[in-house]
């Protein structure tokens, strides 16, 4: 029983930079309730290539408080299937299968709130963190954002622009501090007189010193490659932020990076609990849980199958089970037994699993 | 016709209530925001019966604490100071890390073989900032400060606090000899302003002052005269505020319920803290803030508008006087105000005392004020 698409109509192409591609849709009147999202939250698409579907994630970069159209943004990545077609391909006038938005990173913007944003965000990582920023601006009229964000060079800093007049509108409340890992030279009209490096500890700690909150109540929302994420989160914690202030995405435009190999179990024998119903089935080696479950024709909620969305989450009740990449749990839930179907093979004989 | 009895200003009991009522429940003046710069530094506040700790952590967040030992209660820390990553109540050495948390009892195994030392915090109290100002409320679940000052933003100055400096000579302490509502009232005392203060506060024109109440805060506000306002380049006496263009040029004097007071005027932001040490007897706490200057412009600056007031605006004190103590010839209106709140609290205790009319305008603040205080007393149950 998976999700429902539906099918969107792509209503604009924009090219903020060179390589990427801005997509917005129009939704139809009846879908706008099932359409609505918090700033963060991104979409399930699935793309027909030459005959072949894949599913990706996006996240939303446009503004639920506005009256905007959802709209995406999709860097190029070398050889990806996917992001090429995007970028080359895609016209305005197609379709495309979407689902409704999801996911848990994502911030919680009321009116009253009084309070300080810190968003760490590196190349495309942008996007949700680009949503939160707004909303926060629009939305949260007493808050203040405070903005670290990592590229390659001056020409490939998505929403550069939109950015910049931002910050001429809300001068009092935001504040961007930019970081170039490899400034061009020749890129731009000016040279870089801004920070050069990557965001790791000693960055964070100096980025904070300059910025430190006028409100007291603070929040931390990171969003990047899965190792700056990493690193992000550690040097926070270190400076004494409780965990339960940080938020993580890990964005998917690499969603290569991180698989790990694992050993798994041939001819596991699993016993699901769901929806009051019980099944049993056999697993062969290498296949992840939602792969068994597919083929023995058991229909569960799953979309992305890449570990991002957490719709296929389930609770381990016994037996042991081993995820090739997890970013749509943290470590808590993880450590209540939580797995993601999509990416978990079963390391004993026997499991017990139940979907909630 | 009074609204509060005499005991209000007079006795232990009712301060004591006023400590626990409205000072132990409501947000009030800790510092400046570059009083706590560092990771580590700390400040305490006292917040009626319940002393505060600030302390700023490496993640430039203040957190608040109840300044209280959960050993015995002792006291953890005195005054201001710097603690890098741990306080150690002074007593026994038991240490707690910069959340509060306790991390250390000396012979634990010995002296305490079952306590749980990460089950004990110190308790937690409320911290934010607002307009420059660091806040504290005694409470852990306090109301937001947005909240609590909701409203009033339109009515205060242009200014931006945070940008102003505060210059190291311009912080005054003094003690007076009344009780700590008689201060205030007379700060919001709109009909003593012509009066008292005939020859020091004569550059704004208080006829066309304009007043009123935000919940529990007094709002105030009055242009310059004429006169003044002419001259402005010459007799201003620090650099103009750079927010204060001619549209809202004047004097911001609110009062911030419980506790402080504001003035914020053309060349100056200062804050006015009470603190009750006793029924008859209040500190008060001066803080000012001006643009940013050289040390040589702030004396040039002084000089010559100087000057400029024995020129244009004359300089005379309300009483000649050969005692050069003598407030009342001071030339300085806070000591005109300490004056009339000291003689004021003398007669309070007269057998004879009793208020025979109180002005319709210019002391309706006050009426409207001690309606407030009557309100939070009344507040709790028994
Ligand atoms: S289907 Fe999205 S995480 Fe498994
Ligand atoms: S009272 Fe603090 S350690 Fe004993
Ligand atoms: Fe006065």
């Amino acid at each position: 029983m998976s999700e429902q698409f539906h099918k969107l109509t792509v209503s604009k192409l924009e090219k903020p930079i060179k390589d990427a591609v801005r997509i917005s849709f129009t939704l139809p009147k009846h879908l706008i309730k099932e359409f609505s999202y918090h700033p963060g939250q991104h979409l399930l698409i699935e793309f027909e290539i030459e005959g072949e579907s894949y599913r990706r994630t996006y996240s939303l970069n446009s503004c639920p408080f506005l009256e905007e159209d959802l709209q995406i943004s999709i860097k190029r990545v070398k050889a990806g299937k996917v992001s090429n077609f995007a970028n080359d391909q895609l016209k305005e006038g197609d379709t495309l299968k979407v689902m409704k938005p999801k996911g848990r990173f994502f911030a919680q913007i009321t009116a009253e709130a009084y309070k300080s944003y810190y968003l760490f965000a590196a190349g495309s990582g942008i996007t949700p963190i680009f949503s939160i920023l707004k909303s926060i601006l629009v939305a949260s009229p007493y808050s203040q954002v405070y903005l670290f964000y990592g590229n390659k060079n001056q020409d490939s800093i998505l929403f550069n622009e939109e950015l910049k007049s931002l910050q001429a509108e809300y001068k009092q409340r935001l504040e961007i501090v930019h970081i170039l890992s490899n400034p061009g030279l020749w890129s731009s009209w000016e040279s870089w007189k801004g920070k050069k490096g990557r965001i790791n500890s000693r960055e964070i700690e100096d980025f904070i010193n300059h910025h430190p909150p006028i409100a007291q109540q603070t929040e931390y929302f990171i969003c990047g490659p899965s190792s700056m994420n990493l690193d992000v989160r550690k040097s926070l914690m270190e400076l004494g932020i409780p965990a339960d202030l940080i938020h993580i995405e890990h964005f998917s435009a690499n969603q290569d990076e991180g698989i790990r190999k694992i050993d798994s179990v041939d001819h596991a024998n699993i016993e699901l609990s769901y929806q009051k119903n019980s099944f049993h089935f056999e697993m062969k080696k290498g296949q992840t849980i939602l792969q068994g479950l597919k083929e023995n024709g058991i229909e569960v909620p799953y979309s992305c199958e890449s570990g991002v969305c957490g719709s296929c989450v389930a609770k381990l009740r016994e037996g042991s089970a081993e995820m090739k990449t997890c970013m749509a749990l943290d470590d808590k839930d993880i450590e209540e037994g939580y797995i993601l179907n999509c990416q978990a093979l079963a390391t004993s004989e026997r499991l017990k699993i139940e979907i909630p | 016709m009074p609204i509060l009895p005499i005991e209000a200003y007079t006795s232990q009991e009712w301060l004591d209530r006023e400590k626990r009522i409205i000072f132990g429940n409501s947000w009030q003046f800790a510092g400046f925001m570059e009083d706590l710069s560092d990771p580590g530094d700390y400040l305490t506040v006292q917040c009626g019966f319940q002393n505060i700790l600030l302390v700023k952590g490496r993640d430039q967040r203040i957190r608040a604490f109840h300044n209280l030992c959960r050993h015995r209660g002792t006291q953890l820390l005195r005054a201001v100071g710097k603690k890098q990553k741990a306080l150690t109540c002074p007593y026994h050495d038991w240490t707690y890390d910069l959340s509060g948390q306790l991390i250390s009892v000396p012979e634990k195994e010995k002296e305490f073989p079952d306590l749980e030392i990460d089950k004990i915090c110190l308790h937690k109290a409320s911290v934010d900032i607002w307009r420059g100002m660091i806040w504290v409320h005694p409470k852990a679940d306090a109301p937001s400060i947005i909240h609590y000052f909701d409203g009033i933003a339109e009515h205060l100055g242009p200014h931006d606090p945070m940008r102003l400096i505060e210059y190291p000579d311009t912080k005054i302490e003094k003690l007076i000899k009344a009780n700590w509502k008689i201060v205030v009232e007379n700060y919001i005392d709109v009909y003593h302003l012509a009066h008292l203060h005939s020859n020091t506060l004569q550059m704004y024109d208080h006829a066309k002052a304009e007043f009123g109440f935000v919940n529990d805060h007094y709002m105030f506000w009055e242009p310059l005269v004429k006169k003044y306002k002419d001259n402005l380049d010459q007799l201003i006496p620090y650099k103009r505020i750079a927010e204060m263009t001619d549209e809202y040029i004047g004097a911001y004097v609110p009062w911030l319920f419980p506790s402080l007071g504001l003035s914020e005027t053309e060349s100056s932001w200062s804050t006015f803290h009470v603190i009750p040490l006793a029924p008859d007897l209040t500190k008060v706490v001066l803080r000012s803030k001006l643009e940013p200057m050289t040390d040589w412009e702030y004396m040039r600056l002084g000089m010559k508008s100087g000057e400029a007031w024995k020129k244009i605006m004359g300089v005379d004190t309300k009483y000649k006087s050969e005692d050069p103590n003598d407030p009342m010839a001071s030339g300085d209106f806070m000591e005109e105000d300490i004056f009339a709140c000291e003689q004021q609290q003398k007669s309070l205790t007269n057998p004879l005392f009793s208020i025979a009319a109180s002005a319709k305008q210019g002391e309706s603040p006050i009426r409207n004020f001690q309606q407030i205080i009557a309100g939070w007393m009344k507040t709790e149950q028994n």
